[in-house]
Formats: structure tokens, C-alpha cells, sequence
């Protein structure tokens, strides 16, 4: 490991360093060209699609070298689809809808957060992608704004441009010359924001990466794991420049470039030209070749959508209503009636986000203050499991998917929390929801019996000790109608 | 704001605080205050001309010009091609901001180099470039001569015709009834995703189609994507298919009849009967009276409407009407008996489809129905409302005479009635 002090700082300068980011961030609305959600699944799909992508010829005539890259093999993909996340626009068999209004709103917040110049008119573009994460064969894409810049501690970092674009496909299993998508990523609002190649030390990356997220998370950005990746482009006087794609955690980021830096230099020791392409970032901050450099060729207009025009008014909306300070999200929270302890907990605990997103799935801001903030801490204490892990295993995915089932009333209130605990246990989700129901007649027995047995308690003394005595098998509200018909 | 500068060259745009450099495009119709200007990132973006300083050229678009050999192998059969416009042959022109249509074997090898690896396409012809929807029978006649001189062609051995698809239905229709004696198959195809992209249905299609045009399969027959999956089509009867999705890949279905077969990029599996290649020569039937109508019934609509048909000397009108061929009767407020009866003894030919689609017709099951079949209209089994106005028009070339109107709208001629529906 190369110790970072002054010298090495020169050392970099030296070596001519050139490193620019792009940041691509999911946005928290539907997606950016159909009305369908923006929710990953994790269930069996409701179908598949097989499909073929042939390489075609660009604007210019040429066809794009990585696209050549991508179709050498004849291969067939296959998609998995789900009915609810899904519609024909991500099949490739419906044109584009109109751009979404509040991805393009989030995205101008954030350009003018940058001190970005946005563009008064701009072209959606289809980026050609052929490798089968975009069903179409591109990834429409469009500049919204340029000429930004942010503030470091080693000075300004220009901000090349801003563009607004649609996730790809996620790859599940590369099984031979197939490989086999899932569907439900494709076309969720993504916001590329590229550096210049102005950062000078990889200390510098990490500061960059780390001041563009705080900028996104004071917006309607997606949260988590897989929510934000890191491209980073880096070069060294001499050496051409490679793309490292998919960083997701900062830690490994300084160490990664330094990896490659070393690695671009054995090029130049070998008096070589290293390949300028793209590789992926590996865990342990090493990389792998992915395909070779993308060219301009590949980019031309979507023409099934209008020129986009950015009118001066609604910017001047965006100015005049950008992202609510800390103060102001304390209000918000108080609206939905939650005391005081519960929205000091969502804030520290840095569940806003969530608890927002839950709440559009489900209206009961009690409820899912609970699942939240309560629900894994008893989890943990009974289990005796850490509460990190707790959080891993019932991460926003699972939730989502308790909640929805919750929704369409397949568990009820009571069962919410135990079908956590079971998840926690080890059971699938699917499974976790499924609740073997009791006889209603035995339990009108039981309740008169527990009645007899210990007379003169409340109602609700009554009710915990029929739950007791069922765990969960029963609906709450059902055995409170029982024990009021005894009790009187 | 001056320039020498050009559509494509590489150009400085000077605005008041900044200079943008890139590819100078066309600008769409509907934004003709604007210039477009191709970054080197790729990105396309729209300056107000108002705010252009200058526009000052750099370097000059440089004109490429490929030579593509097609090399013919004598082990490959031979097909013909007739391109008519559509998307699947309209390729976009960056500079131009619109399309450019692909019109020689070279322009359609570098799009569907796949195609030209199962046959030889040793003819092109382009009768016009059109849309679907600005096609009328005229056009369908220029179509049928084209390929009645390819198809007696002896070193041709099928022929495929491109189409958009909109309107293709009737195009097909309408060579089915045109061309007699048919030789060799006649496919017709098309795309519903633009061909520049690389998930384009075309390049299936249109493997399939070289399939089906070297195969024993001698009919006119509409060959597109089975599904939405990339795996096989269906060759389906041209006078029993119907767009039936504005834009899946899979629109065109099969109704009331069974495709001829099922068609993989590499083998065909036969499903329905279907005559076999001859040595006919192919003739032409093209006459056609236009002055035919197609009309859809609606609940509470008013008769008065044919009064415009019979003004402007129409010959013929398909009515699509309701379920198994009702319109309003006795108990509505706007009664169509007596009208029908009217315009009938006036000379006008009415024929009776199902706005269904699916299904057949038959007018003897309700009162309602008795009533409107008793005035004399012609109820056309199962056939296509599309398919029903084309043989209208044909048939109204060959007769004036009603019954034998009447007894040809009902005669088979090219799988357009089918007894036995088995859905």
C-alpha cells in the first residue's frame, strides 16, 4: 500500500494523473419513458421473453466497436418479466412515452445544485448497447445541463455535463451463449453526472464521489445498495484512458485507482500502449476488462420523442423550490402525526427516505414507523442477532414485498411482524406470508373458556391472552369481536 | 447570422458566453427556429437561432461512399424483392433529420445481411415509396404487375414484397384476388420496430420470409413475428390477417383461419393445407371499381349517412355491424331497415361483415336479424371487413348483375371464406 502524504500528492501530479467521475444515481419516481414503478422484485417473473440483437450501422456508417465487440457471438437473450414493474415500453413493443416530468425536475434540481448551465433545448439520444441489457438495443439518453463545478479541499472540480438516462436491464445468469435479464431495472430514471478530468489524487476521487452524494441525497434519489454506481476514467501522461465501471463503495475507491494507476504504468514500463476500454471493478479493489472503449458512433436521435425544451419558467421554479433543508423535514414528518420520538429516531436512523417511499405503498405512518424503527430492534433482541444484520436481511426489498402482500390484505397487521420474524428465521419471503389459518370455531371456544377462567379482565387483557394462545394463526380484529360478544 | 457552413460539416457555433463545436444537423420540421449541433460526446443539442452569433466552419463533411460487393452463390435460390415504403425500409437520415428508404440489394445487405445468407435477391423493384396509409388501389395494381413480371421470371423462385404496415392487410387482400394463377409464394412483410436499431423484428421477419419464399407454399401470405419472442412467425393467409396491436411486433393475427405454417430462422413446419408450387403463368385481374365504402354501425346512428353514398354514386358499401350482423332495428329511434331497402332498390350493393372481427355471421338466430336480412343485404360469413371491401371492389369490376354479385362475394377464391372455424 502506497503511503499518501505531500510527496505522494506530487508523485501524481507527476505522473500526470487525469481521472474524471460519473456518478449515475437512481431517481425516486416511475420510470423516466412509461408509468410503470420503479421497484426492483425478487419473486419468479410472470414470464419471459427470448429476444435477438443484430449490430447495425451507425449515422456515420460505421458500426460502434463495442457494438462489434458485443455481437460476435449470435446470442439470445432472455427476459424476465413482472406485470406489475413491467409494460410494453420495457419490451421494446411500445414507442417511448413523453419524458417523466418529475425525473426531469429532480435532474434540474441537481444540475442547478451543481452550479451547472442548463440546456434550453437538448435531444434525447439512443445510446447503442447491445449486450442485451437494453431490449431495444440502446439506452436512450439525454444532456441536460453542463458546465458545473464543485469545491474541494485541492480546488475546483469542473462538471462536464449532466444527463438524464434510463437504467439498463439487470443480468441474472449468463448460462452459455444466453444470458437472462430481469426487467424490472430497465428504465428507471438515472442521473449520469460527469466530471472533467480535473482530479488530480485519488484522495481527491473520494472527495468528489462523496460531495456529488450529499448534493443527491438532499433530492428525490433512490437509497441503498445497487441505487448509485461510480465510473471512474483515469489516465496517466502516456497511457490511453480506460473506464472502471461500478464502483459501489467509496472505501474501495482510492485503492482501485491506485491499482490502476500501477497498472496503466507496467504498460508504459513495457514501453506498451495499454487498451483504452472498459473493466469492472472486482471487490478487492482490482479490475477485469468488460469491452472495448465506446466510440461516438453509437449515439443518435430517439426519433420517436420531440426536441426537449427546458423552459425558462419551470427552472425558475426549480430555483425558487429547491430541496428541503433538515428543519423543513422535520415538519413534514410531524404532519403524519407521528410524536416526537419516532421522527428523531426516522432522522438519525436515516430512514426519511424510505419511510416515504413506504408510505406510498401503504398509508399507515404508525405502522410503518414501526417496521422500521421497532419491529427489527425486537427482532434482534429475541433472536439475539446483531441489528446490522437484521437490517441486512430485511432490507427495503423484503419490506416492499411484506408490505404489498399486507396491502392486498394476504397477512393482516398481526401477522406483519411475524412473517419478519420468520424471514429473519431463515423462511423464504414467499413462505414467510403464508399463514395457516384457525378453525373460527375453535377459537370462539377457547375465547369463552379463557373467560370463564380468569373473569373481570379488559378486553384487551383478553385479547393478548387468546394471541397467546393462537400466535398469530388468527386475525386481531376477528377475536376482538368474539371476546366483546362475552364480555360485557 | 451567416455560415458557408453545411449540413454535416463540422462547425464553431459562436453565442454571446460560449462556443459550441460539433456536426451541424437538420433541424425538424416543427422546430425550424432552432439549429442542431452534434457534440463530440455524441449528444445532440438545440441552440435558438436568435442567440448564434456565427457559424463558422471548420472542416467539411467528408461524403463516404462504400462498395459493397454482394457475392451471388450459385447454391442459393434466387428471390425478388418489392420494396413500397414502410418502416422496414426507411432508415434514418441524421443529417437530413428524416428518413432515407433502402431501394438497392446493397442498401438492403448492409441492414439484413442475414437475409442474403439463404438466398440469392437478384431483383429489387421499387414500384413508388409510400406509407401504407397513402396507398389506394391504384397502387396495389402497380404492386400486382411488378410481381406478376417477377413472378414469371424463371430464375426467380419466390418473392417477397416489403410493406408498412399499417394498411397491409388490404394491400394483401387486394393481391389475392388480383393475382390468378399463382406459381410461386408471394410474402409479404414488414417491420414495426425502425430497422436502425439493433432489436429491430424486421431482420426475423424477413429471414423467415426467404424461408417462405423458396418453399413449396404458393399463395399470397403475410409473414411477421408469431409473438413478441424473437423465435419463429407465422405465415398466415393474406386475406385472413389483420393488425390487431398498434405497435407489438406480433400485430398481425390470424382470424377465423389457420396460418399456413409456422416459420424458424432455420425450418418450416407446415400447419394448413395450401397449394403447391406449378408452372402456371401468373395472370392479372386488376380491374377495380373504387366507388366502394366501408362503413362501422354504431348504437343510435342515423341511416341518413347512406343518402351520401348513393349521392356520390357509390357502387358498393360494407356495413361491419354488430355481433352476428345486427344494426338498429324496430325499437330504435333510428330504424336502418327501411333505408337499407331504399338505397338496395336504387342499385347500391350492401354487404354485412362482423365488426367482431372474430367470428361469423348469421342473421337468422335473432328477430332483429331476420328483419335486416329480409331486405336483401349480403351477409359475408366470416371474412374480414378489409378483406370484404377489396373483393367488393373486384367483384363489382366483373358484374352488374346482383345475383351474380351476391354468388362471387361468396365463392372461395383465395381462402377469404372458411366453413369450419375451429375457435
Amino acid at each position: 500500500m502506497i503511503k499518501k502524504d505531500i510527496t505522494q500528492v506530487k508523485e501524481w501530479k507527476k505522473l500526470g494523473l487525469k481521472c474524471g467521475l460519473e456518478v449515475h444515481q437512481q431517481l425516486d419516481t416511475n420510470k423516466l419513458f412509461c408509468n410503470c414503478p420503479s421497484i426492483l422484485r425478487q419473486e419468479e417473473p410472470d414470464f419471459t421473453v427470448k429476444r435477438k440483437l443484430h449490430a447495425v450501422a451507425g449515422e456515420s456508417g460505421d458500426i460502434d466497436i463495442a457494438a462489434k465487440h458485443e455481437t460476435a457471438q449470435d446470442k439470445e437473450f432472455i427476459y424476465k418479466v413482472y406485470n406489475n414493474v413491467n409494460c410494453l415500453v420495457e419490451l421494446d413493443e411500445e414507442p417511448p412515452h413523453e419524458i417523466n416530468k418529475e425525473a426531469l425536475k429532480i435532474s434540474l434540481q441537481i444540475a442547478i445544485l451543481l452550479n451547472c448551465k442548463i440546456l434550453p433545448i437538448t435531444q434525447i439520444m439512443r445510446k447503442t448497447v447491445i449486450d442485451g441489457s437494453n431490449t431495444s438495443g440502446f439506452q436512450r439518453t439525454v444532456m441536460i445541463a453542463r458546465d458545473g463545478f464543485i469545491e474541494t479541499n485541492q480546488g475546483k472540480v469542473k462538471i462536464e455535463g449532466l444527463f438524464l438516462e434510463e437504467d439498463s436491464a439487470r443480468p441474472m445468469i449468463r448460462d452459455g451463449k444466453n444470458i437472462i435479464y430481469r426487467l424490472d431495472r430497465l428504465g428507471i430514471p438515472l442521473l449520469e453526472i460527469a466530471t472533467a478530468p480535473d482530479i488530480k489524487t485519488p484522495e481527491q476521487a473520494k472527495e468528489v464521489a462523496l460531495h456529488i452524494g450529499d448534493i443527491l441525497r438532499s433530492c428525490r434519489v433512490k437509497r441503498g445498495i445497487g441505487t448509485i454506481r461510480q465510473d471512474i476514467n483515469i489516465s496517466i501522461k502516456g497511457s490511453n484512458r480506460v473506464e472502471l465501471k461500478g464502483f459501489q463503495d467509496p472505501k474501495i475507491m482510492v485503492k482501485t485507482v491506485e491499482n490502476e494507476i500501477s497498472r496503466q504504468q507496467d504498460f508504459l514500463k513495457k514501453r506498451m500502449n495499454n487498451p483504452s476500454e472498459v473493466r469492472n471493478v472486482l471487490p478487492d479493489g482490482t479490475s477485469k476488462f468488460l469491452r472495448p472503449m465506446p466510440g461516438e458512433a453509437r449515439m443518435y436521435p430517439e426519433t420517436d420523442l420531440l426536441l426537449l425544451n427546458i423552459h425558462r419558467n419551470l427552472i425558475n421554479e426549480i430555483k425558487r423550490n429547491l430541496p428541503k433543508l433538515r428543519s423543513e423535514v422535520l415538519e413534514d414528518l410531524k404532519k403524519t402525526g407521528l410524536n416526537h420520538e419516532m421522527i428523531k429516531l426516522l432522522i438519525r436512523q436515516n430512514k426519511f427516505e424510505e419511510f416515504k417511499e413506504f408510505l406510498r405503498i401503504l398509508d399507515n405512518p404508525q405502522l410503518i414507523a414501526k417496521i422500521l424503527l421497532i419491529f427489527p430492534k425486537e427482532i434482534a433482541s429475541r433472536e439475539k442477532i446483531s441489528i446490522n444484520k437484521i437490517g441486512k436481511i430485511l432490507n427495503k426489498e423484503v419490506l416492499v414485498y411484506v408490505l404489498e402482500n399486507l396491502k392486498r390484505k394476504k397477512i393482516s397487521e398481526d401477522q406483519l411482524k411475524q412473517s419478519l420474524e420468520r424471514i429473519v428465521k431463515g423462511e423464504k419471503i414467499e413462505k414467510a406470508i403464508v399463514f395457516e389459518k384457525e378453525d373460527i370455531n375453535v377459537v370462539e371456544e377457547k375465547i369463552i373458556e379463557i373467560i370463564k377462567r380468569k373473569q373481570g379482565l379488559s378486553l384487551n387483557a383478553y385479547m393478548g391472552l387468546v394471541m397467546k394462545e393462537f400466535h398469530g394463526k388468527i386475525d386481531g380484529k376477528e377475536v376482538m369481536e368474539i371476546i366483546k360478544k362475552y364480555v360485557e | 447570422m451567416k455560415s458557408n457552413a453545411k449540413l454535416g460539416d463540422y462547425v464553431e457555433v459562436h453565442l454571446s458566453k460560449i462556443i459550441y463545436e460539433g456536426i451541424l444537423l437538420e433541424t425538424p420540421e416543427s422546430e425550424k427556429g432552432v439549429v442542431l449541433l452534434k457534440l463530440d460526446s455524441g449528444y445532440n443539442i438545440g441552440l435558438n437561432k436568435k442567440d448564434i452569433l456565427e457559424i463558422k466552419l471548420i472542416k467539411k463533411s467528408q461524403e463516404r461512399k462504400e462498395d459493397i460487393i454482394i457475392k451471388k452463390e450459385s447454391s442459393k435460390p434466387n428471390i425478388a424483392m418489392i420494396i413500397t415504403g414502410g418502416t422496414i425500409a426507411a432508415r434514418l437520415n441524421p443529417k437530413k433529420g428524416g428518413v432515407d428508404w433502402l431501394t438497392t440489394p446493397e442498401d438492403l445487405f448492409k441492414f439484413y445481411p442475414e437475409l442474403f445468407k439463404k438466398v440469392n435477391v437478384i431483383k429489387v423493384e421499387v414500384p413508388f415509396m409510400k406509407a401504407s396509409e397513402d396507398m389506394d388501389f391504384k397502387d396495389w395494381q402497380k404492386i400486382a404487375k411488378t410481381a406478376q413480371r417477377l413472378l414469371n421470371d424463371s430464375n426467380i423462385k419466390g418473392l417477397i414484397i416489403t410493406h408498412g404496415t399499417d394498411f397491409l392487410g388490404y394491400t394483401a387482400a387486394a393481391l389475392s384476388f388480383f393475382l390468378r394463377d399463382l406459381n410461386k409464394p408471394v410474402v409479404l412483410t414488414y417491420s414495426q420496430r425502425s430497422i436502425d436499431r439493433a432489436s429491430s423484428d424486421a431482420n426475423l421477419n424477413l429471414e423467415c420470409s426467404a424461408l417462405a419464399a423458396i418453399s413449396n407454399i404458393t399463395e399470397v401470405m403475410l409473414v411477421g413475428h408469431a409473438s413478441i419472442n424473437d423465435d419463429f412467425c407465422y405465415a398466415i393467409p393474406a386475406t385472413k390477417v389483420r393488425k390487431l396491436h398498434s405497435s407489438r411486433r406480433d400485430a398481425f393475427k390470424v382470424v377465423n383461419s389457420k396460418p399456413f405454417a409456422k416459420i424458424f430462422h432455420d425450418k418450416i413446419e407446415i400447419i394448413s393445407d395450401y397449394k403447391v408450387r406449378n408452372r402456371n403463368k401468373v395472370k392479372l385481374d386488376l380491374k377495380f371499381v373504387d366507388k366502394v365504402a366501408l362503413i362501422k354501425i354504431y348504437p343510435g346512428q342515423d341511416s341518413s349517412i347512406l343518402n351520401y353514398y348513393l349521392r356520390n354514386k357509390y357502387k358498393g358499401i360494407i356495413l361491419e355491424m354488430s355481433g352476428l350482423g345486427h344494426a338498429p332495428t324496430k325499437r330504435s329511434r333510428n330504424n336502418w331497415v327501411k333505408k337499407l331497402k331504399e338505397i338496395q332498390k336504387k342499385g347500391l350493393i350492401v354487404c354485412v361483415t362482423a365488426q367482431t372481427i372474430y367470428g361469423r355471421l348469421n342473421p337468422l338466430v335473432y328477430s332483429n336479424g331476420r328483419e335486416l336480412f329480409d331486405t336483401g343485404i349480403i351477409y359475408l360469413e366470416d371474412m374480414l371487413s378489409e378483406t370484404a371491401l377489396i373483393k367488393l371492389g373486384w367483384v363489382l369490376a366483373k358484374t352488374k348483375n346482383r345475383e351474380e354479385i351476391k354468388k362471387l362475394m361468396l365463392t372461395n377464391f383465395s381462402h377469404e371464406l372458411n366453413d369450419r372455424l375451429e375457435e
